[in-house]
């Protein structure tokens, strides 16, 4: 007599059961994200009379004046990442390594801004920095140190220190957590085969958190990128995307230039995240 | 106790949700209830206004409801250009440019007094601007407001303003191209004042060049008092209705000027979509009331446009006859004002 072991042939609605649970998630993401970006993208290339049309991509990729609002759109991005990174390593290896009892303290004041408006925390930044403001009466009146006040308030450097005051908690809190998951017996190893404090954390601590800073990275960028109300408020001078893209909806009511320039923003950020994955992948390989 | 199964529980959900997204289930969301009507309004004291003075009368008249939508009007145009066949509002809060691109896209219905009895009391040349299918409720002049303990001595008009501002005295505080109406409050205004116009802004971008340094942008009205009331500038190009709202609320300090080549004149437009609810009618007429547009301008400060509407004495001074501002040509300023926009981005920046 022979006995068979076989598996219990599994019921065809048992089969699709994991199926159907994420029918609710993909139909949300089909009916208000794919089909709105569908909607936009076509929009985009349809010209007044109803056909097909690239003019608009055309316009923004030659013409110097886009070409220009394109770079300082990036550029501001990367600005903001790149200062985010530089002051909220520190932060986060400090969190991390030194805070001991005072982290949740640290965490709290991390996250603060963040339960404010952004328009109030814009504002807070125009009264600092008003022409008569805050600062400048300190640098004039009480300092004696300038003759006349200095025009912070409505210039670019103001708007990316207001970018990085709310978004370097983004960075922090991303670094954190891969400095957190580091085993530290891979840094007493690097001490103990003769390394120094600086050489064990530039070639072990380092590399090893560079996940965090790539997630951190890509979390400002993004949120630079389509940041909106900053650059209204303070933005002096900066001409960005996603103001363009305003002023095409409200000013000129040229739908489809915006709906281009949206699509270059998307762009731009996909590329951003692809390079991003692409860095965790390596890393992980 | 009834016990729902589980299998019951997400089948039910489903079948709703499936309902929900195909349109098969009533739209309990949007649902227009034959005696409610949605009528629109600017955030602030503006919907504070529209409230008391429109709504109330509306709803102790008809019975009926109306809700308001805030907003504003590219955003109020767009979604009746979406859905023209059921607009999900019913009356419109336009400014004469969008009101002549709806009217002329034919979104929008005559207005006859047969319909607005009050229409009778608004002058003829105000629903003219409109083709007739709309009216102007309101109108705030475009002129120089001033912290007026910074400046003693204030510009009396736009060349005076640019001059000065030009030389240093002041920093000025304008409105970017951000904000829908500075087609109209700004480069036009100031064109024709320093003697250009519609078809040549060129003396507006040379002005606006020499007083680059001395500029600061503003995006939205109370952007402007921000700027004002932190030092950020000293004076600016604003709304005299605006100036005195801030006055009335404490700022003091205050002040607005009429330029002598005359403010451009910033109407409000209200008009009815086609296919909205016909209770729209009513509402609109309790717009155009003397009574109601009298108290509107009490809480607003801003010129209304029924002639027996008498202003309070603290009003009368405030209050610019439309007469005497200067009358936009708004549709000829729609064909080009995309120009001026692009013009505006490459030279000045923001």
């Amino acid at each position: 007599m022979t006995i068979e072991f076989t598996a219990p042939k599994a019921k065809p609605a048992a089969l699709l059961r994991p199926w159907a649970l994420v029918v609710p998630a993909v139909l949300f993401l089909l009916v208000f994200f794919v089909v709105p970006l569908v909607e936009n993208g076509l929009r985009s290339v349809v010209n007044d009379a109803g056909g097909f049309t690239l003019s608009r991509y055309g316009q923004l990729l030659t013409d110097s004046f886009y070409l220009r609002v394109t770079a300082e759109t990036v550029l501001l991005s990367a600005g903001v990442t790149l200062i985010s990174i530089v002051i909220g390593y520190p932060v986060a290896y400090f969190l991390v390594r030194r805070s001991g009892r005072w982290a949740g303290l640290i965490i709290f004041l991390l996250i603060a801004p963040l339960l404010t408006s952004i328009i109030m925390r814009t504002f807070g930044w125009q009264v600092l920095f008003a022409r008569r403001g805050l600062v400048n009466n300190v640098l004039v009146d009480q300092l004696g140190l300038i003759d006349a006040p200095l025009r912070f308030s409505n210039s670019p450097e103001i708007a990316v220190a207001a970018l990085v005051h709310v978004l370097v908690p983004f960075m922090v809190l991303s670094i954190a957590t891969v400095l957190q998951s580091i085993d530290l017996r891979l840094e007493e190893s690097a001490k103990i085969l003769g390394a120094g404090r600086f050489r064990t954390f530039w070639e072990v601590t380092l590399p090893l958190s560079l996940d965090g800073v790539g997630t951190g990275a890509i979390l400002v960028f993004m949120i630079a990128n389509g940041s909106f109300v900053t650059l209204v408020l303070l933005g002096g001078g900066l001409q960005t995307l996603p103001l363009m893209i305003y002023q095409q909806f409200n000013t000129t009511r040229d739908f489809g230039m915006a709906s281009a320039m949206s699509t270059i923003l998307l762009v731009i950020a996909v590329v951003c995240l692809f390079l991003q994955l692409r860095l965790v992948r390596r890393r992980g390989s | 106790m009834t016990i729902m199964k589980r299998r019951t529980f997400l089948g039910a959900g489903a079948a709703l949700g499936a309902g929900l997204m195909t349109g098969t289930l009533p739209r309990f969301a949007s649902a227009k209830a034959g005696n409610e009507i949605t009528v629109t309004a600017f955030g602030g004291v503006w919907e504070t206004a529209v409230r008391q003075c429109f709504c109330d009368p509306f709803e102790a008249k008809t019975k009926a409801k109306a809700n308001i939508a805030l907003g504003g009007p590219p955003q109020w145009l767009a979604q009746v250009q979406a859905s023209p066949n059921d607009p999900p509002i019913d009356m419109l809060i336009m400014t004469p440019d969008l009101a002549l691109i709806a009217a002329n896209a034919g979104l929008v219905d005559d207005f006859t007094v047969d319909k607005l009895p009050n229409l009778a009391k608004i002058p003829k040349e105000l629903t003219d601007s409109v083709k007739g299918k709309g009216t102007l409720l309101d109108y705030g002049v475009g002129g120089i407001t001033f912290n007026k303990s910074k400046v003693k001595n204030p510009p009396k008009s736009f060349a005076e303003f640019v001059d000065r501002v030009s030389k240093g005295e002041f920093v000025a505080s304008v409105p970017s191209i951000a904000y829908a109406v500075t087609p109209i409050m700004l480069i036009w205004a100031m064109a024709k004042a320093l003697g250009g116009g519609v078809n040549d802004v060129d003396p507006f971008f040379k002005a606006m060049a020499k007083m680059k340094k001395n500029l600061v942008f503003w995006g939205g009205p109370n952007d402007f008092f921000n700027h004002l009331s932190s030092g950020e500038a000293e004076l600016g190009i604003y709304f005299d209705g605006r100036t005195w709202n801030h006055f009335d609320s404490g700022a003091t300090w205050i002040d607005f000027i009429n330029p002598s080549e005359g403010g451009s004149l910033n109407g409000v437009a209200i008009q009815k979509p086609k296919n909205a609810n016909p209770l729209a009618w009513p509402y609109l007429n309790e717009m155009l009331d003397a009574k109601n547009q009298e108290k509107f301008a009490e809480i607003l400060s801003y010129g209304v446009t029924n002639v027996d509407v008498v202003y309070s004495e603290k009003l009368k001074p405030r209050i610019t006859p439309w007469q005497k501002t200067v009358f936009p040509p708004y549709e000829e300023i729609a064909k080009v004002r995309n120009d001026w926009v692009d013009r505006w981005n490459r030279e000045i920046g923001r």
